[in-house]
């Protein structure tokens, strides 16, 4: 590959060829234990410089050079420390699996199947991006520390991989030495940063913190000095601490669809742009804290197996949209579910976001749940479409979640004491680790029982309509000749009938109005993937 | 107060039922939890203060309530095997039902603690890939639980889906 950084070397029992990362990342990776290091020495020496401060200037010139030398030493044992760590960190890409070798005495090889790929992170920290760097982190979820990072590789390297690595996760072969095509982009929404900050404002700690501000003013005017003030200072810098973390992940959001699947980028210093393949997300909801709502904004959070279960990843990863006006957060939901498998979708979600009582398609709990859940029992409701399970729920805090059939785990029906005598049962339906979980409260038990019977049913004959795992096979067919195409305008001439390179722009989703979407990539039904007794095992 | 019928109870379906064996073997666990904290009450009455005997007297309230339940619990458990999922019932203040399609499986585990070998019984627990599945028979006789294991590998490796 013309954008590899450094030259592989081929290991002839496996025909693996084994990169190093880039030579710089010891020091992007270690800058913070080094800055801190440095610290501790500088200030070691500073004391000790203090401490000869009444002797002579030749006994502070030798004091300096302490400084320095033990500078010197510092750097020297850590430099040498990651040059080490670096020559043994290496990686490979398989046919099938990506290899990772690292350690120096506990040696370590990881393989990541990308046949059970969920999910490609491009991570960019502050200091890597001055360097133009980039790490790639691959969730396949198999379980805590499943996942792989490749760090750091230049960010046009990491860009040609993570291509690279969704093809052949797709199913489509790329010959060794040859660049995969980059799936052409195209972006649907983008949030403003004062969108992002005024949805930040709009949280739940505004009001706690004005009551807060109010009580001390309060305070200043009885005890009529100006003490109290003070104690709001702790308030203040955790607010100010609140905004700015959550400013740093959700800030400069971008929603992307491309043939490979939903993009995603974000970030104010560190930046992340992630990679749902088509197929990948598990559940999606849509939810509107009671502050948004004059706005009319929501945020939309999606399940991707594996996230979470991660040691490292974060919780933006599963954010698809952070705030935006409800046709944004339509857009989002358009990006994993095109097709909602009602006629009218948009009257569905609005009554799954606005709605109350069992009109318009959802079952509701009956007037004996309001012993239980007063607030919201009018609320809470399920409706079916053709491809998922629609859950609607809360009435302060609004929320919407979607399960497609074919994700759900297992099923779980559940009766309390007090719901016995009311005759009511819950629903559960369970989804793989993450943000969204579905279950439906307080149904009339003979509605639970239904759901329960009927949701079985579907989520079978959801899984059994499946396509293959590889999702740019189930396409294929349509695909070979425009790729043919492609292929003759690039030079690069496909060997075989197999597709060699991904969709073009045309045929990425249209995803602004459910009746606009084609039949495209990600509107074809879920991936299949086929045995996956090796995974949570860990 | 409702007439209706126990969602739970579902038609044209015959629970099987677990080992009478796990009777015994959870009044033990129970008896080991339950008789420090009655000792303690007991000899702080008598040594301390009689107002200990009410400490006393509700573990022995408590210990003699839950031994009711536990009965209850073990007849309360069933498990039954249909042609794509397997349903776990069990819970008799909190009731639950769980549906396990065979193709969801991730693995199967069988545990056998140190009451369970005594008793002769084995426990099997489900895995999905969804963390909240919680898809466990206790108090299997070992021979069952083989059975059911082999079976339940079988059937799961037939009717394998993804994620």
């Amino acid at each position: 590959m013309s954008a590899r950084s450094t030259a592989p070397e081929l290991e002839p029992e496996t025909g693996l060829a084994w990169r190093r990362m880039h030579p710089v990342t010891p020091v992007v990776r270690g800058w913070t234990v080094i800055a801190v290091l440095l610290f501790i020495v500088l200030q070691n020496s500073a004391e000790n410089l203090g401490d000869l401060g009444e002797a002579a200037d030749l006994a502070r010139g030798v004091g300096l050079l302490w400084l320095l030398g033990g500078v010197a030493v510092v750097l020297l044992v850590v430099g040498l420390y990651c040059w080490v760590a670096w020559r043994f960190t290496r990686y490979a890409i398989g046919t099938d699996a990506v290899h990772l070798r690292k350690g120096i005495v506990f040696r370590q090889q990881k393989q990541a199947r990308l046949d059970r790929l969920q999910a490609v992170d491009i991570v960019q920290p502050l200091l890597a991006r001055a360097f133009s760097l980039a790490e790639l982190k691959l969730e396949v979820a198999g379980g805590a520390g499943s996942g792989v990072a490749i760090g750091f590789l230049r960010r046009a390297e990491a860009d040609a991989l993570r291509a690279e690595l969704l093809a052949r996760a797709a199913g489509v072969d790329v010959a060794e030495g040859e660049e995969a095509p980059v799936a052409p982009e195209r972006v649907l929404y983008e949030v403003p940063f004062g969108t992002t900050f005024g949805s930040v404002l709009r949280s739940f700690v505004t009001p706690v913190l004005l009551l807060l501000v109010v009580g001390v003013v309060v305070a200043v005017v009885v005890t009529s000095s100006a003490a109290p003030i003070f104690s709001l200072l702790p308030a203040l810098f955790g607010f100010g601490g609140y905004v700015f973390q959550r400013l740093v992940s959700e800030a400069n959001f971008v929603g992307a669809v491309s043939p490979d699947g939903i993009r995603s980028r974000s970030g104010l210093l560190e930046t992340r742009s992630q990679t749902i393949p088509p197929g990948r997300v598990q559940a999606i909801r849509m939810r509107q804290p009671l502050l948004w709502r004059r706005k009319d904004w929501w945020r939309v959070d999606v399940t991707v197996a594996g996230y979470v279960l991660g040691t490292d990843t974060k919780e933006v990863s599963t954010l698809l949209l952070p705030v935006g006006p409800r046709a944004t957060a339509f857009d989002a939901l358009w990006l994993v579910l095109p097709d909602l498998g009602v006629e009218d979708p948009l009257a569905l979600l609005a009554t799954g976001l606005d709605g109350q009582g069992p009109d318009g398609g959802f079952t509701t709990s009956p007037r004996s749940a309001r012993w239980l859940d007063p607030l919201t029992w009018r609320r809470n409701g399920y409706a079916v479409t053709g491809r998922c399970l629609v859950i609607r729920r809360g009435r302060l805090t609004r929320s919407l979640t979607l399960v497609p059939h074919e994700r759900t785990q297992s099923l779980a029906l559940q009766q309390g004491p007090w719901q016995r005598r009311l005759g009511l049962a819950s629903v559960a339906l369970h989804v793989t680790l993450g943000p969204v979980q579905a279950s439906v409260h307080h149904l009339a038990s003979r509605e639970a029982a239904r759901l329960l019977d009927e949701q079985d049913a579907r989520a079978r004959s959801a899984r059994r309509a499946e396509g293959p795992e590889q999702w740019m096979r189930r396409v294929a067919p349509e695909l070979v000749e425009q790729v043919e195409e492609e292929a003759q305008v690039d030079g690069t001439a496909p060997d075989g009938s197999a597709p060699d390179t991904v969709v073009p722009e045309d045929d990425a989703p249209r995803s602004v109005m459910p009746a606009d979407v084609a039949p495209d990539v990600t509107a074809t039904p879920d991936d299949a993937a086929r045995s996956a007794d090796e995974e949570f095992r860990a | 107060m409702t007439t209706e019928p126990s969602p739970f109870d579902l038609p044209g379906i015959t629970w099987q039922r677990v080992s009478p064996r796990l009777v015994p073997a959870r009044q033990i666990a129970v008896a080991l939890t339950l008789v420090v904290p009655l000792l303690v009450g007991v000899v702080l009455a008598v040594l301390v203060h009689p107002a200990f005997w009410v400490l006393a007297g509700v573990v022995a309230v408590l210990w003699a309530w839950i031994a009711i339940v536990v009965v209850r619990q073990v007849r309360a458990i069933g498990y039954v095997e249909r042609e794509d999922d397997l349903l776990i019932r069990k819970g008799v203040m909190f009731r639950n039902l769980v549906v396990v399609p065979y193709g969801r499986m991730q693995y199967v585990e069988e545990t056998q603690g140190p009451l369970a070998r005594i008793f002769g019984i084995k426990s099997l627990q489900l895995h999905t890939a969804a963390a909240t599945t919680d898809a466990s028979i206790d108090g299997l006789d070992p021979a069952e639980a083989a059975r059911l294991r082999d079976r339940l590998a079988s059937r799961g490796e037939a009717r394998l889906a993804g994620l």
